[in-house]
């Protein structure tokens, strides 16, 4: 995983190069510093950077397979599962967002990741689940008069 | 100035006028068999810029005298749909092609963000109600320079390039210098700062020559003699200047200035076009309009209809004529 | 002499019931404000400023400052408890406040953070008070040479925080510089990776990025480790009731450290457009130069704390030495005030202080007083917090993810960013989890587009000379401080080498 998240930033890197130095000139027309210059130095960088990491990377995995001690640059160990969950779940909350604005995707979140993540719980979900969403709109909405996503689909009676 | 830039004028009477907005856009277009505007149809007024820009305050001064002289029968709903320099709200207006009930105010970016991005509309799809006021600049020198007035800037810049400063790039403070320079037959380097805030802290410091920008802004400054005005680019000075001379008066009139009017929808029925240009020859003669072209040192250029469209045209296609000889745009 | 007779003018203005009310409300209000992610001051101001119509001019500018340096004091909370800055100039104090509170000392961090705002932002009023005249002319003695070798000083402090792996950290700054390239060249005009978006004219806004990476992905990276199993407790341990208030060690080992920042943080702030962010960071990189333990710092230490609040707390007093003296707003939360000045026809400039001495100076009192409100609130309200850590973490997990999303969607109303805010947040996950540094990544984002720009227009202005950076007194003082910092921080070793690459890389 660790190899595969530093390819995909030497993929950015390279994509960003591209675009540097096919799209932006490297100086103006009147010799100064053009929009490519910077991100010219920034794209080569960072792609060297990556390979060099990547190279690392491998070089660590080699050593662990041969038995050797493990880098300290490898992940700490840790649970997957929980954090794809809790990525899935803020990931439909977006969704959730765009659709049903702001106040019934929060409710429904809360609902679903609470019964998730606390189990059994019910009468202490349920009320975070209602207290949440009515004190936020009450303090954004209300008081603070600040924005809230609105609804695609309006499915609230008021 | 651009709307991110002037965001800081902040949403003055935001809080004045609900934002509810739920009104069903889809029985828009069938409610024409009636005379318009039908008290029963809610007027969807679409502010492109987040509360507090210039155009969110133009869009309120508007519906605020709308209201204090009852002058629309119906309900008003003024929401703000900010995002992409404006991109977004008048995408929004634009998805009502047809509808005689959704309105919006423009300013400067109206006529530069379609040159930046790849936008759905261009000014002139859209119904053309009023052109109300134009933006224009002054350029000032630091009031330790030893340039006195616009003839000995200009005599000045013939033999030294010149820097001067401004707000941006694809925008009017790089216009409006350029086409003088022109005309007045001197070089100058552009050095685009981010806000009016920044360039004047530049030419404060004595890191450029001279700065374009919005009086408005500066009068404190020019007021006390920090900042020397030399040359306004209307077609009248405000009073606030005193006698500073017009781009025309010294005689290199460049007639390039960022509008501030009215858009109905594109292809909004004739009745609504018809009714708004009357409505909006009311407004401009209250008291409340001077008040607000006052404050704010517009100039009041009004046009209405057609010729506002033929304005806006005008206006894009000598933007877009500059910007392409610099090769800011493709 | 003057000064005393005017304070005290100001002094009888302020204090009026209702103006004490108005104060006291502004300030409770821009606490609140401060503690959500995502509404910084301005964007607290903005929203409140139409409350303030009918009311009575000095009251309501009384209270709209209250927000605005009050909102100063709450920003900090979140950055202790969840590793969350609401706004940039709180990214410093995420640093060692975080570690401070996973350590066990949340308590005495949230204390020392209000008592470090309180002297921070008493001192630059005192400052304001003798000096206001005098630091006119620093503000205005500042052009594009010296806003560069500003941004470049702020940068010693991607030193610090490129952390031990290196190679890691100088990828997440320069992914940073990459984001901040993004949106239409300024110079030029000419779009830069928008692909003809509109929504990326204006460039990649920094508060959705920070809330994203700090918040969600430490969040993220929290169930991964699988802190929301574990009964109560939750991120942050909490030790007994008696360690709440900080020890008598805490005060004494960072009163130098309050006494520095606040000059620096003030005259940081004096600097139209540098303000409390790069106020704040350079505060922390200074500290650590200085520090007998700069191992220490990101690990815990209370001066990495301490140091950055003072100078954010002391710029943004200081930026209103521009707004008042010039009428020039030095940031966004000072152009909000700008435009409330505005609406009751006052117009700041350089004579404003002569025409209006009771408005003038009612403000500057009621900042004396505010400030101290705001301590006396900080002290009741920091128990209430606390509380907050004692939520076991399944529950407080979930409603992070609200807040910062509602959080993040208010400020511009706009969807791309909360989206962005969310894939900032699966970035963070990884970058936390192996080792990439976020800090960097969201410095790099702040100070390279200001880095850029003041190059470019500097060379516009020499004409493509460098030599422009000697001949101004403003920059020869810029470049004489920095060689004194930089003088000492080869003193610390392997990571000061680090830094260098990372600046020519990043330029």
């Amino acid at each position: 995983m660790r190899i595969a998240f530093l390819v995909a930033v030497l993929g950015g890197a390279v994509f960003y190069s591209y675009i540097a130095f096919i799209d932006l000139n490297f100086l103006t027309r009147t010799g100064r510093l053009g929009p490519g210059f910077f991100p010219r130095f920034i794209g080569v960088g960072m792609a060297l950077m990556t390979v060099w990491a990547i190279l690392d990377a491998l070089g660590d995995r080699r050593r662990v397979a041969a038995g050797g001690p493990e880098g300290d640059n490898d992940a700490p160990a840790g649970t997957w599962s929980d954090a794809v969950l809790l990525i899935a779940l803020a990931l439909g909350y977006a969704v959730l967002l765009r659709l049903f604005g702001g106040f019934v995707a929060t409710l429904v979140y809360l609902v679903v990741t609470l019964s998730l993540l606390n189990p059994g719980r019910h009468v202490q979900n349920a009320l975070v689940a209602v207290l949440l969403p009515v004190g936020v709109y009450i303090l954004f909405d209300r008081i603070l008069n600040a924005n809230m996503p609105p609804a695609l689909f309006d499915i609230l009676p008021f | 100035m651009t709307e991110l830039q002037d965001n800081w004028a902040s949403r003055l009477r935001a809080g004045a006028i609900g934002v509810a907005v739920a009104a069903p856009l889809a029985l828009g277009g069938a409610a024409f068999a009636q005379s318009y505007p039908s008290a029963d149809e809610t007027l969807d007024w679409t502010i492109a810029f987040g509360p507090g820009g210039g155009n969110d305050i133009m869009a309120r001064t508007i519906i605020d005298i709308l209201d204090t002289y009852d002058l629309y029968p119906g309900d008003i709903a003024a929401e703000n749909r900010a995002g992409g320099s404006g991109a977004v709200g008048w995408g929004y207006l634009f998805a009502q092609a047809g509808s005689g009930y959704g309105i919006s105010t423009t300013s400067g970016s109206f006529v530069t963000t379609p040159l930046q991005a790849d936008t759905p509309w261009q000014p002139a799809d859209f119904t053309p109600v009023a052109l109300l006021a134009t933006d224009d600049l002054v350029l000032v020198v630091n009031g330790s320079s030893d340039i006195q007035d616009i003839g000995q800037f200009i005599e000045y810049a013939q033999s030294n390039p010149v820097t001067i400063a401004g707000t941006g790039t694809v925008n009017v403070d790089f216009i409006v210098p350029t086409l003088f320079a022109q005309a007045a037959g001197f070089e100058f380097e552009y050095v685009s700062f981010n806000s009016m805030a920044d360039q004047t802290t530049a030419l404060l410091s004595d890191s450029v020559d001279a700065m374009v920008g919005n009086p408005g802004e500066i009068l404190g400054l020019i007021d006390s003699g920090d900042l020397r005005p030399l040359v306004y680019s209307g077609a009248s000075t405000p009073a606030a200047l005193g006698d500073v001379p017009t781009m025309g008066d010294v005689g290199y009139d460049i007639g390039v200035s960022m509008p501030r009017g009215l858009i109905l929808a594109p292809d909004a029925p004739a009745e609504a076009q018809e009714w708004w240009i009357a409505t909006m020859q009311q407004v401009v003669q209250t008291p409340e309009w001077a008040e607000y072209i006052s404050s704010n040192t517009l100039t009041p250029t009004v046009l209405y209809g057609e010729e506002f469209r033929t304005f806006l045209t005008n206006t894009q296609n000598g933007f877009a004529e500059v910007l392409r000889s610099v090769g800011a745009i493709d | 002499m003057d000064i005393f007779s005017d304070l005290v003018m100001g002094l009888s203005i302020a204090i009026t019931p209702i103006n004490m009310l108005y104060l006291l409300i502004g300030a409770l209000v821009g606490m609140i404000v401060g503690v959500i992610p995502g509404f910084g001051p301005s964007a607290g101001l903005a929203i409140l400023l139409p409350v303030t119509f009918g009311m009575d001019p000095i009251g309501a500018i009384m209270m709209l400052a209250a927000i605005y340096y009050g909102a100063m004091y709450g920003g900090t909370i979140t950055s202790i408890l969840l590793n969350t800055p609401g706004e940039s100039a709180t990214v410093a104090s995420t640093f060692d406040g975080f570690p401070l509170a996973k350590k066990g000392r949340a308590g005495p961090a949230l204390v020392m953070q209000a008592v470090a705002s309180f002297v921070g932002g008493t001192v630059g009023v005192i400052l304001i008070t003798i000096l206001a005249p005098l630091f006119s002319q620093v503000s205005r003695s500042f052009g594009p040479p010296e806003y560069f070798l500003l941004a470049m000083m702020g940068m010693l402090t991607l030193i610090v925080m490129i952390g031990t792996n290196w190679k890691l950290g100088i990828i997440s700054a320069l992914i940073g510089f990459a984001l901040g390239t993004v949106g239409v060249d300024l110079e030029t005009g000419q779009g830069r990776y928008t692909f003809g978006s509109a929504e990326l004219i204006g460039g990649i806004y920094f508060i959705p990025i920070a809330i994203g990476l700090f918040g969600l992905g430490e969040l993220f990276y929290a169930f991964y480790s699988g802190l929301h199993k574990t009964g109560t407790g939750g991120i942050i341990q909490y030790d007994k009731e008696s360690r709440f208030w900080p020890t008598a060690q805490d005060y004494i080992s960072t009163r130098w450290t309050m006494a520095r920042h606040s000059v620096l943080g003030f005259v940081v702030g004096v600097i139209p457009g540098a303000g409390a962010t790069i106020a704040s960071l350079m505060a922390y990189s200074t500290e650590r130069s200085l520090s007998k333990h700069p191992e220490r710092f990101g690990q815990g230490e209370m001066a990495g704390l301490v140091a950055p609040e003072t100078a954010n707390n002391a710029a943004s007093s200081g930026a209103m030495i521009p707004l008042l003296t010039l009428g020039i707003p030095g940031s966004a939360s000072t152009a909000v005030l700008l435009a409330a000045f505005l609406l009751w026809g006052l117009r700041p400039g350089p004579l404003f202080m002569e025409q209006n001495p009771e408005l003038a100076w009612g403000l500057i009192a009621s900042m004396y007083l505010g400030n101290m409100a705001l301590l006396a609130i900080s002290i009741f309200a920091i128990p209430l917090f606390v509380q907050m850590i004692k939520v076991p973490y399944r529950i407080l997990g979930p409603a992070v993810v609200v807040i910062c999303t509602l959080g993040t969607f208010s400020v511009h109303a706009s969807f791309i960013e909360t989206y962005l805010m969310f894939a900032a947040g699966i970035v963070g996950f990884f970058m936390r989890l192996y080792g990439f540094s976020p800090a960097a990544l969201v410095l790099a984002l702040v100070l390279g587009p200001l880095a850029e720009e003041a190059l470019r227009q500097t060379l516009t202005i020499s004409r493509g000379s460098f030599g422009i950076f000697l001949d101004r007194p403003a920059s020869l003082w810029i470049i004489g401080v920095t060689i004194v910092l930089v003088l000492i921080l080869p003193l610390m070793g392997r990571i000061g080498g680090s830094a260098g690459k990372a600046e020519k890389a990043g330029g």
